[in-house]
């Protein structure tokens, strides 16, 4: 049964007249490995310095384990911390950095009249080399104590700022795009590490990435933010599968995203066209954002497709093909193993389940659209197409001007 | 393998060094081993004996002018660092702005502050500072005795070398990471343990730097001891050129005792830079 | 591009690091031409002398006039004092033609053979010089030297600071004005100040009278009689009034006096040092014959004349010691103040108990050195 450890309440960070943070409102729950995921400025950082008690926020409370921690300086809070640029400390070995915050002492936590009060406990020395030790076997850096961190790789520079944070038994882990200065294999094993680590150790990750396929290896929960906002919060399939507005549906994967009319419950109306599909719940006619995965798409030959449209380009991407097709004026992504040349006609079939449909949102009509992907930047897809563009279509079977 | 075309340019480096470093330092070693009639001896040093009282007490007021350099250096060089870039440059200004004006005149001018009718007596006595003191004390005082002690030689080197230390730990703190600092304090450091295992240990070099700027001049110096001490604190300096411009012209002597100070202060300095290294892998105070 | 701007800053700074370090003070006349340092004369350029003095010496428009008269280039520079002009000559960081120094000095020059002996066919004004000034005995037979100034040491003090007049060297040792005395900053003249007091040759070589001498004054400072040792800072600190007694020279004291008119100058009863500087010519000049024209031009009523007034040092020449009363009366309109002249030029009774300054030989200068640098252990 999880419990709640932190929570932001309607946390706004604001400076001179810009909003960093947009009335926040977080819960997240110990032991789960939580990743704030968003493009540059949308204030996932901001949400972390937070927590990490770096900054205050403008207003808005933070809880930790029902203590309001606001004032709580970073040193006094039990939050540890690996940072972006790992922040090692230059003038130490590798031992003496991983055992600083152990010899600052362990920091106890009481309650008194409702306010937490903490003091420092020294640490004895045997203890600090068998925790350091442990912890740099965890790590794989087991040797390295006395090493100087210049003669260090990025990767182990890494694991030892992974181990400098854990070895101090924080309740919470913070990490800052830690990955990020690393190459992909690396990074690619580093992300099963630290999952390794988080579930072995039983702390709670709050991570904080722009990179949204290493937030879906890795987490228990993603919260995609934009603009200072949350945008949506679930597990990783539920963020891939039924992604709540256009931005989510973009920024995860890949995505085509139409204009569709909700005629009835699983049944909608796209380029006049109707699709079964599993959603309900919306009102009748209601205009909605329709999301079709490029990887849900079927091709098949022009006469027994549900749309037709013609090949505008195709990549080889080695799994699979990147093709853009037009249909109607509107540019869409399939992934799919079948060449198709450029110029050939095709149809396409959907599943039900390949279709998801979302409420209109501020950012309906930004994204989806793959017209950047061909040859012809003129051609931008409409969005608000017309019916009666539409009929003629349907006869000819072929774009026109 | 590129043959690179650097050492090239280092050679007006090299010739400057040669001409104005090396080759007078040779000549000073040549004239401490020889006499005046130009035979080998080692008479100069051994009169070095008995001019141990002014070898101590130069080094002792440099030493102390150091430490005091360091005391008021270091807080104003931190506190500055800390501060937004605007009032960076204008504390940057006002420090350098005597600098401008010549050493000599720099120190003749706190001849006038000192004296015995000087700016600051007069001052004291316009505020009846000294009826005061003799009204409480019972005492008869007229003035303060400043210039002529020990302590104006200290304050004209320190006054003098003051910048010098401040730079190079001003320059060095205001580089440091700021994320190591919030490392620190993220992983428990208070503001004074983040001051005392982050800040100080890597702004040693700095240190380093400044205390070696400040203690060298003060070691040597002989203008300051002249005009503030009154001539009645001898130091090395004034020692110096005793033997080069005093009564008897004996540029031997003068060289053997310029060449045992050079020694000393090299092996000061030496040890001063093995301590500091030493911190780098030591653990932490 | 870096690179080379460094490069030919440092360079440019080298140079002119190293220009700096090659010239020296100097006047040069008005006609804006390149002053050059150091020796000899440039190939077919004209007539050069090379003068070392001391500094405000000399009366400007003298060095102005003597070029326009002879055309000949006059490169003037000032030494520190007699110790400083031994040590450049000797360390050859310079080549003069024309120097003045002490008497003392002189006498240790010609001993050391580096003074050339002078033409005084060249020289006819040397006959306008006082017989008192001719062959003294820091040159007896009068073969290398022109007296330029001369004067006496005595004691200055401030009337609005002591209780009565100053008469004898005993101030200078009493603990009556402990912290307000001044002690002159050079062996020489500080252990004379005590040879004088205790009636002893200013010039003795006997160890136990010098070391009597220096016990005087080692005893003083352990009493704290003196408020420290000086040479030119005496100027401000008699001036503003933060000292009461020190020893200095007559024309010295009479800039002093334009300043603060509360002090005054005695030779002390005891006797004291009276000096001469003289003009000579080194041995190794490359512009002998234009250094006799400037000696001879020195020389002259005019050049006299001029100097006692602009300096305020005693000329030797005796037309000008005559003629300086009318002369000032002419130039500033009103009589000279006799009293204030014969502190400029004593006269012969207070000549009379003075002592001027022999060379010493070497081991006694190193006894003076010694004790010196002990007084500062």
């Amino acid at each position: 049964m999880s419990k709640e450890l932190i929570r932001l309440t309607d946390c706004v960070m604001s400076y001179d007249d810009d909003i960093i943070l947009d009335h926040l409102n977080l819960y997240i729950n110990d032991k789960e490995f939580l990743t704030l995921l968003g493009p540059s400025g949308c204030g996932k950082t901001t949400t972390l310095r937070i927590i990490g008690g770096f900054l205050t926020p403008t207003s808005g409370d933070v809880f930790f384990d029902g203590v309001r921690i606001n004032d709580v300086p970073p040193h006094k809070r039990t939050v540890n911390t690996v940072f972006q640029k790992y922040a090692l400390f230059p003038h130490l070995n590798v031992f003496e950095n991983v055992a600083f915050g152990l010899r600052l002492g362990s920091t106890e936590t009481s309650q008194v009249n409702g306010k937490p009060i903490t003091r420092k406990v020294k640490i004895p020395e045997s203890e600090i080399r068998r925790r350091v030790m442990e912890m740099l076997e965890v790590v794989n850096l087991k040797g390295f104590e006395k090493r100087s961190i210049s003669a260090l790789s990025g990767g182990q520079q890494q694991r030892v700022a992974i181990a400098r944070a854990l070895v101090n038994q924080p309740k919470v882990l913070l990490l800052d795009e830690p990955l990020g200065a690393l190459d992909m294999r690396l990074r690619k094993d580093m992300q099963n590490e630290l999952k390794r680590i988080q579930q072995e150790m039983g702390i709670t990750f709050i991570y904080v990435t722009h990179d949204q396929e290493e937030a879906l290896a890795m987490s228990d929960t993603v919260v995609v933010m934009d603009g200072g906002r949350i945008q949506q919060i679930g597990t990783p399939e539920d963020i891939y599968n039924e992604p709540k507005n256009a931005f989510v549906a973009d920024f995860i994967g890949e995505s085509n995203i139409i204009d569709g009319i909700m005629r009835a419950d699983g049944v909608v109306e796209i380029f006049n066209r109707k699709f079964q599909c599993l959603d309900k719940g919306f009102d009748k006619d209601e205009p909605v954002d329709v999301v079709i995965r490029p990887e849900d798409v079927d091709i098949v030959d022009e006469a027994s497709g549900q749309l037709k449209g013609t090949v505008t380009s195709v990549t080889f991407k080695g799994v699979h093909y990147d093709t853009i097709v037009d249909f109607y004026g509107f540019k869409w992504l399939i992934q799919t193993t079948d060449f198709c040349p450029a110029g050939s006609h095709i149809g396409i079939k959907i599943d039900p389940d390949g279709i998801h449909v979302m409420k209109k949102s501020a950012y309906s009509g930004m994204f989806g659209d793959y017209s950047s992907y061909s040859e012809e930047y003129d051609e931008i897809g409409d969005v608000d197409y017309d019916p009666e563009q539409e009929e003629s279509f349907r006869e000819d079977g072929h774009e026109e001007e | 393998m590129k043959k690179s075309k650097r050492p090239l340019l280092a050679i007006p480096y090299v010739v400057w060094m040669a001409i104005f470093v090396v080759a007078p330092i040779i000549m000073v070693v040549i004239y401490a081993f020889s006499t005046a009639g130009g035979g080998f001896t080692l008479e100069n040093f051994t009169r070095m004996g008995t001019y141990t009282v002014i070898f101590t007490r130069s080094f002792r007021l440099a030493l102390i002018a150091t430490v005091v350099c360091l005391l008021i250096g270091y807080p104003l060089s931190y506190m500055m660092a800390k501060e937004g870039p605007r009032f960076q440059r204008v504390g940057m200004m006002l420090i350098m702005l005597p600098m401008w004006v010549n050493f000599l005149l720099r120190t003749y001018s706190w001849m006038s502050i000192l004296e015995k009718n000087g700016l600051l007596n007069q001052f004291f006595s316009a505020i009846g500072l000294f009826d005061l003191i003799n009204a409480v004390f019972g005492t008869n005082i007229q003035y303060f005795h400043m210039i002529g002690t020990q302590g104006a030689v200290v304050l004209g080197m320190v006054y003098n070398y003051l910048p010098f230390m401040i730079l190079p730990i001003y320059s060095v703190i205001v580089k440091l990471d700021n994320s190591l600092l919030e490392a620190a304090r993220d992983l428990g450091a208070s503001s004074t343990a983040v001051f005392r295992k982050v800040i100080f240990p890597l702004s040693l070099p700095g240190i380093l730097s400044g205390v070696t700027m400040v203690f060298v001049p003060s070691v040597s110096t002989f203008a300051i001891s002249r005009l503030l001490g009154g001539g009645t604190q001898m130091l090395l300096g004034d020692l110096i050129e005793q033997q080069f411009l005093g009564g008897a012209y004996n540029p031997h002597l003068g060289s053997a005792i310029a060449l045992v100070m050079m020694i000393i202060v090299v092996v000061c300095m030496w040890i001063m830079n093995h301590f500091g290294e030493g911190e780098e892998q030591a653990v932490m105070l | 591009m870096k690179r080379i701007a460094a490069l030919a800053l440092a360079s440019s700074l080298a140079t002119g690091l190293l220009l700096t370090g090659c010239s020296v003070e100097h006047v040069s006349s008005e006609t804006g031409a390149p002053v050059s340092s150091g020796s000899g004369t440039e190939p077919g350029s004209g007539r050069v002398v090379n003068v070392c003095s001391w500094g405000e010496y000399i009366d400007t428009d003298l060095i102005d006039q003597f070029e326009e008269k002879t055309g000949i280039k006059v490169n003037y520079q000032t030494a520190e004092s007699n110790e400083a002009l031994y040590s450049l000559l000797k360390s050859g960081g310079a080549t003069f033609d024309v120097i003045v120094p002490s008497d003392y000095m002189i006498s240790q020059l010609i001993e050391e053979n580096m003074l050339a002996e002078l033409n005084y066919d060249n020289i006819p004004n040397f006959s306008k010089i006082d017989d008192r000034f001719k062959n003294l005995s820091y040159d007896p037979e009068n073969k290398y030297t022109v007296p330029y100034t001369w004067g006496t040491l005595g004691i200055i003090y401030n009337t609005a600071m002591v209780e009565e007049p100053i008469t004898s060297w005993s101030a200078m040792f009493d603990e009556q004005y402990a912290g307000d005395v001044l002690l002159i900053n050079n062996s020489r003249d500080a252990l004379g100040i005590a040879l004088y007091y205790l009636g002893y040759s200013v010039n003795t070589t006997d160890e136990a009278q010098i070391r009597e001498a220096f016990q005087l004054i080692s005893d003083a400072v352990s009493a704290g009689v003196y408020q420290g040792k000086v040479m030119d800072e005496v100027f401000q600190k008699m001036e503003q009034g933060n000292a009461a007694i020190s020893t200095y020279y007559a024309g010295d004291y009479l800039t002093m006096l334009e300043n603060n008119p509360d002090l005054a100058y005695v030779v002390p009863e005891e006797g004291s040092n009276w000096f001469v500087d003289a003009m000579c010519v080194l041995k190794d000049a490359q512009n002998k014959d234009e250094a006799e024209e400037w000696i001879n031009f020195m020389a002259s009523t005019e050049a006299n004349l001029a100097n006692m007034d602009y300096i305020w040092y005693a000329s030797p020449n005796t037309e000008a010691l005559e003629q300086y009363p009318a002369y000032y009366e002419e130039t500033y309109g009103e009589p000279l103040d006799l009293e204030l002249y014969e502190i400029m030029a004593a006269p012969q009774e207070v000549l009379d108990r003075c002592e001027s300054y022999l060379v010493l030989p070497e081991a006694t200068r190193a006894l003076y050195n010694d004790l010196w640098i002990e007084l500062g252990l």
